[in-house]
């Protein structure tokens, strides 16, 4: 017997795969952003962006964890809860891109505001996190 | 209220918790005042400088470090690379350095370059630089304040109201704008970029960030 699919859910599966996808992305983003943190020495300040003003600036850890390697776990985080599809999956895959979506904020508020540099990476992994946190938000409402 | 809504609801607090909390520890971090200017090392000592250069005017090699003084890496390479090479090159006449200081972080570092310009006039610029970095702050927190530099200043051996005194002055903004040409015209886009010339040959770059002895033994043979 052939299982049907409605246009509706096939949406929300594909909100699914779409999440992976940029999940993936912004993991790429993260691993960089921490490879080049522990170089320690790698990095110069450059005068075309910010990335090194940014990678080196007191906000680039949190409690004394590089902010690089937060945003790797929570992208491996996401990865995982998006390997499940039930309510409790996509609860916390929503509660993980939602607050990287605030932090991202907060870090591109600071970037701006403080900082005056801004990071191409850091911006592209914001604009991953605000992906995901629409996607999931959508994942969330689907039945 | 149907599941949907509640489920969203629900994790938006969640997130909400989480963020707050990034932000509070966040926050906490970001700010503070630099600490005050330890006093500054022998690296120089001895060694003449005139008009920003220094080591023996007549050295065959002319090394030029490009900076900006709230640049982090800039400091790490005056730590790790600058007295190697002054004990190397400088102080047995086999090369003179020269610095060229940019301010393209921000308005602390411009602020920075100014004064330390107006060290460069009491032949102390290679010191206040020196001091600068060990007392660096966050970048752009406004930490380069008259007291900081004052502090900075005093570290160095250098008379802390001549040198605020002249960065305000004609010979200080040319300084700057001779550092911004010059890092045009050899397209320095990161600080720090060390050049050299041999003679009077035009200066080559060779390389940025902290360069490793054996690059800088080779590009200065």
């Amino acid at each position: 017997m052939t299982r049907v699919v409605a246009p509706r859910a096939r949406r929300f599966g594909a909100a699914r795969g779409v999440s992976v996808a940029v999940a993936l992305v912004g993991l790429g983003i993260a691993g960089y952003l921490t490879v080049v943190h522990y170089a320690g020495s790698a990095p110069v300040c450059a005068i075309a962006h910010g990335c090194a003003t940014v990678q080196k600036s007191a906000y680039a850890d949190l409690a004394g964890v590089p902010v690089a390697l937060l945003g790797l776990l929570g992208y491996l985080a996401i990865l995982g809860s998006l390997a499940g599809d039930g309510e409790r999956a996509r609860t916390l895959t929503a509660v993980l891109a939602f607050s990287g979506f605030g932090l991202s904020l907060w870090l591109t508020w600071i970037e701006v505001g403080e900082l005056h540099a801004i990071c191409i990476w850091c911006v592209g992994s914001a604009l991953c996190m605000t992906a995901l946190a629409g996607l999931s938000a959508v994942r969330l409402m689907s039945p | 209220m149907s599941q949907a809504p509640r489920r969203l609801l629900a994790a938006l607090g969640a997130s909400a918790v989480l963020v707050a909390a990034g932000v509070a520890v966040s926050a906490s971090g970001g700010t503070g005042p630099a600490p005050p200017a330890p006093p500054a090392s022998a690296t120089f000592r001895g060694i003449p400088e005139h008009d920003g250069v220094l080591g023996d005017p007549k050295a065959p090699l002319t090394l030029t470090e490009y900076v900006d003084l709230q640049c982090p890496i800039c400091a790490e390479a005056s730590k790790q690379t600058l007295p190697w090479l002054v004990e190397q090159y400088v102080r047995p006449g086999k090369a003179k350095l020269e610095l060229r200081t940019l301010h393209f972080i921000g308005p602390d570092s411009e602020r920075a370059a100014h004064v330390a310009a107006g060290a460069e006039q009491q032949g102390r610029l290679w010191p206040f630089v020196e001091a600068f970095y060990a007392a660096q702050g966050q970048e752009n927190s406004g930490y380069v304040t008259d007291a900081f530099l004052r502090s900075v200043a005093k570290a160095a051996g250098v008379d802390a109201g001549k040198a605020l005194a002249a960065a305000d002055g004609e010979l200080a903004l040319r300084r700057l704008e001779r550092a911004d040409a010059d890092a045009t015209r050899l397209g320095v886009n990161a600080t720090p970029t060390f050049t050299v010339a041999k003679g009077d040959a035009a200066p080559t770059v060779i390389g940025s960030g902290v360069l490793t002895h054996a690059k800088l033994k080779a590009a200065l043979r």
